[in-house]
Parts: structure tokens; sequence; C-alpha cells
């Protein structure tokens, strides 16, 4: 047991690195060629996306607002033709009412 | 601030300030009644629509031109599937808001015949009239209109004889 103990602190013993150990590690960094990075679409590319989602986006805001416009347009029809309809009903009953009352 | 300079201050913002809507508590006719049609249109969207009325089509181009002075719409209809579904109280209710001297009663109709009563109120205001409220209850039936603006109640009652604007063209494109 005690000659197992013995070996085990032996080999994880802490040793000191050769003196060369950092070159022999710089030179190695130095050597590795670098992986190449994600590469960038080309300029032009990138200028049409950015067009094409300016378009997208000014059509989709044209569509809503003229969505909106001709809900809105409905509305003031529909507002008018029940507004309209309750006072010219109120002013033909006054004029009758005004028209018996004179004969 | 002088009294007298208050009171200037004071008349200057009350007619400054904006024409307001009939404030009208809809909760519980809403309740007991079977449909509603509810229109509400503030500035912004009554401009908005207006943009898109046709000025080839005649009415439309009248609408036009009622609407530009016009603050807002707000309509509500009730219909109900008995009569007797709203109360004299609750009437009175809407009335409460259009009292003088802000509001005054300028028809009041009713008809024994189909047991409409239509009443219409304007709301004066240093330029004329700058709204219009009408309570029209007929058995199964309620409907109140207020119009915040300078309206042209002549314009608007010719508009109300014929009723030939497009219903199909509400949701097509021009």
């Amino acid at each position: 047991m005690a000659s197992l103990d013995d070996e085990l602190r032996s080999a994880l013993r802490r040793r000191e690195p050769s003196p060369d150990f950092t070159e022999r590690v710089m030179a190695r960094v130095a050597s590795t060629p670098a992986r190449p990075g994600r590469r960038l679409p080309q300029p032009w590319v990138r200028w049409v996306a950015s067009m094409a989602a300016a378009l997208l986006l000014t059509a989709g805001g044209l569509e809503y607002r003229n969505y909106q416009g001709e809900r809105a347009k409905s509305q003031v029809l529909l507002a008018m033709r029940i507004a309209g309809g309750k006072l010219n009903k109120a002013q033909r009953k006054v004029q009758m009412a005004t028209h018996r009352g004179n004969s | 601030m002088k009294p007298a300079g208050f009171l200037i201050a004071t008349l200057l913002l009350a007619g400054a300030a904006p024409a307001q809507q009939v404030k009208w508590n809809f909760d519980k006719l809403a309740a007991r009644a079977s449909d509603s049609v509810d229109v509400s249109l503030d500035g912004a969207l009554l401009q908005l629509g207006a943009k898109f009325l046709s000025d080839d089509d005649k009415d439309q181009a009248k609408v036009k031109k009622l609407v530009a002075g016009l603050k807002g719409i707000y309509i509500k209809t009730f219909e109900f599937k008995k009569p007797g579904e709203y109360s004299a109280a609750d009437l009175e209710s809407f009335r409460a808001p259009l009292h003088p001297p802000d509001w005054q009663r300028i028809v009041g109709t009713h008809s024994n015949e189909d047991g409409e009563t239509v009443e219409v109120y304007i709301k004066n205001d240093s330029k004329g009239i700058g709204g219009l409220a009408i309570i029209a209850s007929e058995p199964k039936e309620l409907t109140l209109v207020n119009i915040v603006g300078a309206v042209d109640l002549d314009s608007l009652s010719d508009l109300g004889k014929h009723f030939n604007f497009p219903e199909v063209e509400v949701e097509k494109k021009k």
C-alpha cells in the first residue's frame, strides 16, 4: 500500500518544464495556419438585400394604410347613412306636421 | 395673476379647448341588445376616411365636404329581440348630458305608427353649431348619434334622403 502511495506521489509530483518550452509553444502557434473566418457577402449583395427589405416594409406600410383608409371610409359612409337617415326622418315629420297645420 | 387677466386666460382656454364627444354609458344596454352597430371615428380617422372618398361620386363628394368640418363621429345602434328591453330611465340617462346652455333640443318627433321617437340636439359654440346629438328610439331599436364639430344639418339631412352609398365597396380597394 505504501509503495502504491509512493508511486503515485512520484508520478504526480510537480515537474518544471524544459527551458525551451515557451519557445516551442510559440513556434507551434506561429506555424499553425489561421482557420478562415466567415466571409461577409459582397457589398452589392448587402445593398440589394437592404433595398428589398426597405421596399417590402414600405409596401406593407402602404397596404396597411390603404386598408385603414378603406375601413375608415366605410365607417364614414355608414355613419352618414345612419345619422342622415335619422335627421331626415325627423325633418320630414316636422315638415308634415307644419304642412298639416297650415292646411 | 390679476382677476381680469385670469378671466381672459380662462376664456381663451375655453375657446381653444377641443370639442368633446358626449359621455354616454352603454354598458347596460350592450348586455341586453341582441345586435349592435358601433361607429367610432375620431378626427384623424375621419380625415383618413375622407381622403378615400371619391370626388367623382356625387354623394361621396357631398360626404367629403360635410366631413371636412368635423372632429368626430360616434354612433351606437342597439337592436333588441323584443320591445321593452330598455326603459325610460335608460333614455333619460342619455338625455342627461345634453342639457342647456351647451345643448339645445331643436326637434322632437314621435310616430304612433311605428312608435319611433327622434330627438335632435345641437351644441352651440361661438361659431354656430359645434355638435349634433340624436337619440332615436323604436320599440326594438335604439340609436345614439354624436357628431362633434361644425355640422351642416341641411347637407346631412339631404344625404339621409337617399341611401345609395355603395355598401359592398366597404372592403374593396379603389
